[in-house]
């Protein structure tokens, strides 16, 4: 097991989140979180990344607990995070933003296998590679941020609402991007509010609602459901 | 029709970012900070025509110092978020240390004027006085902004100010205590006859003070851009986060910040030993001249802060030459205050960034 959540509480400081979450990803699959607004996913992907502290519970990576670990050494062992705000560096250069995301590789031929990867990936990267991120529509700032993101060659990937604020066709590419990064071998847990273009593409996928986990199952069962088609599908 | 549609949205923003050379340069011209650098041309070409060439010389001189110091104050603000008050204190700790280790160089050179020595001794003394801060900043670092990183991160801006205000209060206090509150200084780093530049006899301190600020600028200049460490300085100044997610230890950065920081001004207190001899309150002046430059290009600006110290410096020696020495000080604050009510993120209109935006 690649990820396996057992009983996780977290929040901010007083305000709790996330009461007794529980799951799991398998390596090579392609795993969704979805749920309403405000009901913790990205408190869920901000906890697994190191960037909030877990109030309770355990997360094990690879069987190592990973819980409460800075965010630098989460990252350094293989997970990558690309968060919903992407946090970009807007005054650098897309090709130096690449080449920090690939920062801890020290094998700089490695480096640069990563790179052609991701330009592969994304040929507008390599169109834009001497422009500064803070330039980049949102489109090129979600591939960039993926890019990013691909570039430590990270066993896992956990992506933060890709499709927010992206104009239909330029979702259907961001979609077609993880699918062919996980028909590559990459595990990737997706957080969504695109319930049904996310339940066409995943596996599996959970659904957490007001901090806990009510549904879980293979995706396709899922979009049968009558309680997801009630709330999330709308008929 | 959607694609269409964007594809045209796209061109559009394309032609908008690919102005031609002439367009950009001439939107700069006429932007704040473009109008204040070639009005202060102007106003030094023209000052140095009716005043004579020490004006011009003396601005290069105490501008690149200046702008060291700021460039540290910069750094600090732009990757920590400390706005540094203890930035002078560093400024003297470097003259102090340059002082003492000079000592043994120059009594050794009197005996020895021909030796190797009157030479490289200087340089020795300043690179000792830069190495002495960097540590200094770093014991800061680690036994003061840590700990209250460590502890809390609510009301920061406010609480690293006061931090920054009492470490200087230590400071001053140690070295009168230690040292006495006499002049510590030298007469000379080297020895040698005065060139004439321009028809201004120029000491070789004086010129030695403005080549290694210079050669100071390019070199970091070149480490922030090209080496791996000054890429995740300019990663965490732009986002903390983000340079998280990419597996870069905040901490480490933090710590390697503030060793430039405070070398930075170790080294400008150590070159400029034989203009302002080492006591307890000599940084407070340098201080005060680099908080004139932040405020002048804008907060956090490092790359401003160059252009900025030559300003500050021209205009402080035209106060002395047009006004007299009383209105040095009085002058710059009137103009602080001028931006600070007109434009308060600096001629460079740079995003000002504080903790409050977070």
């Amino acid at each position: 097991m690649l990820l396996e959540i057992k009983s996780l509480d977290s929040g901010y400081g007083f305000l709790q989140v996330l009461w007794d979450v529980s799951f799991y990803v398998e390596e090579g699959e392609f795993v969704a979180l979805i749920g309403p607004n405000g009901a913790g996913k990205s408190t869920t992907l901000k906890t697994i990344s190191g960037l909030l502290e877990p109030q309770g519970g355990e997360i094990l990576f690879e069987g190592n607990p990973i819980g409460g670990m800075e965010g630098h050494l989460v990252c350094r062992k293989g997970v990558a995070y690309i968060s919903e705000e992407l946090n970009l560096f807007v005054n650098m250069t897309v090709k130096e933003n690449l080449e920090m995301g690939a920062f801890m590789i020290k094998d700089s031929a490695k480096q640069a296998e990563n790179l052609e990867f991701v330009y592969e990936l994304f040929p507008r990267l390599y169109e834009r590679e001497a422009q500064f991120a803070g330039t980049l529509s949102g489109g090129e700032r979600k591939m960039l941020a993926i890019g990013r993101g691909m570039m430590s060659g990270p066993s896992l990937l956990l992506v933060d609402e890709p499709s927010l604020g992206l104009a239909p066709m330029l979702t259907n590419e961001v979609f077609k991007a993880l699918k062919a990064l996980n028909a590559r071998g990459t595990t990737i847990l997706l957080v969504e509010q695109n319930v049904n273009k996310t339940l066409k593409n995943t596996s599996r996928a959970y659904i957490l609602e007001k901090g806990k986990i009510v549904l879980d199952g293979k995706s396709a069962d899922l979009a049968d459901d009558e309680h997801v088609r009630k709330i999330y599908l709308g008929h | 029709m959607a694609n269409a549609a964007t594809e045209s949205t796209i061109d559009k923003i394309d032609q908008t970012i690919e102005e031609s050379f002439v367009q950009k340069a001439v939107r700069w011209l006429f932007s704040a900070g473009g109008i204040t650098i070639c009005l202060t041309i102007l106003v030094a070409v023209v000052a140095t025509i009716h005043k004579g060439p020490y004006i011009l010389v003396n601005t290069f001189i105490t501008g690149g110092m200046w702008a060291l110091m700021a460039i540290g104050l910069a750094l600090l603000f732009s990757v920590m978020n400390i706005a540094g008050f203890a930035h002078g204190e560093y400024f003297m700790a470097g003259s102090l240390t340059a002082y003492f280790v000079m000592q043994p160089i120059s009594n050794y050179t009197l005996e020895h004027p021909e030796s190797f020595m009157a030479y490289v001794g200087p340089m020795i003394a300043i690179l000792a006085g830069t190495f002495m801060c960097a540590f200094l900043g770093i014991l800061t670092e680690r036994l003061v902004f840590k700990q209250l990183r460590m502890r809390n991160r609510e009301g920061w801006l406010l609480n690293c100010f006061l931090i920054t205000l009492g470490i200087s209060v230590i400071f001053q206090n140690t070295h009168q205590l230690a040292f006495g509150a006499n002049f510590k200084g030298i007469l000379a780093y080297w020895d040698f006859p005065s060139v004439p530049i321009f028809g201004v006899y120029m000491s070789i301190d004086r010129i030695c003070a403005f080549f290694i600020a210079i050669l100071t600028m390019i070199g970091f200049y070149i480490f922030m851009m090209f080496s791996t460490s000054g890429k995740t300085i300019r990663a965490v100044s732009q986002d903390e986060d983000g340079a998280r997610m990419v597996g870069i230890s905040v901490d480490t950065v933090h710590v390697l910040t503030f060793a430039l920081s405070c070398g930075l001004a170790g080294l400008a207190g150590a070159s400029l030993l034989f203009m302002f001899p080492s006591y307890p309150t000599v940084g407070v002046m340098p201080l005060y001249n680099s908080w004139f430059i932040i405020i002048l290009v804008g907060f956090g600006n490092v790359a401003g802060s160059i252009p900025g110290g030559f300003m500050i410096a021209l205009f402080q020696v035209l106060t002395r030459s047009y006004l007299g020495e009383g209105w040095e000080a009085v002058v710059p604050v009137l103009l602080i205050s001028l931006i600070l009510i007109f434009k308060p993120s600096g001629i460079f209109a740079t995003k000002v960034r504080t903790v409050w935006d977070e």
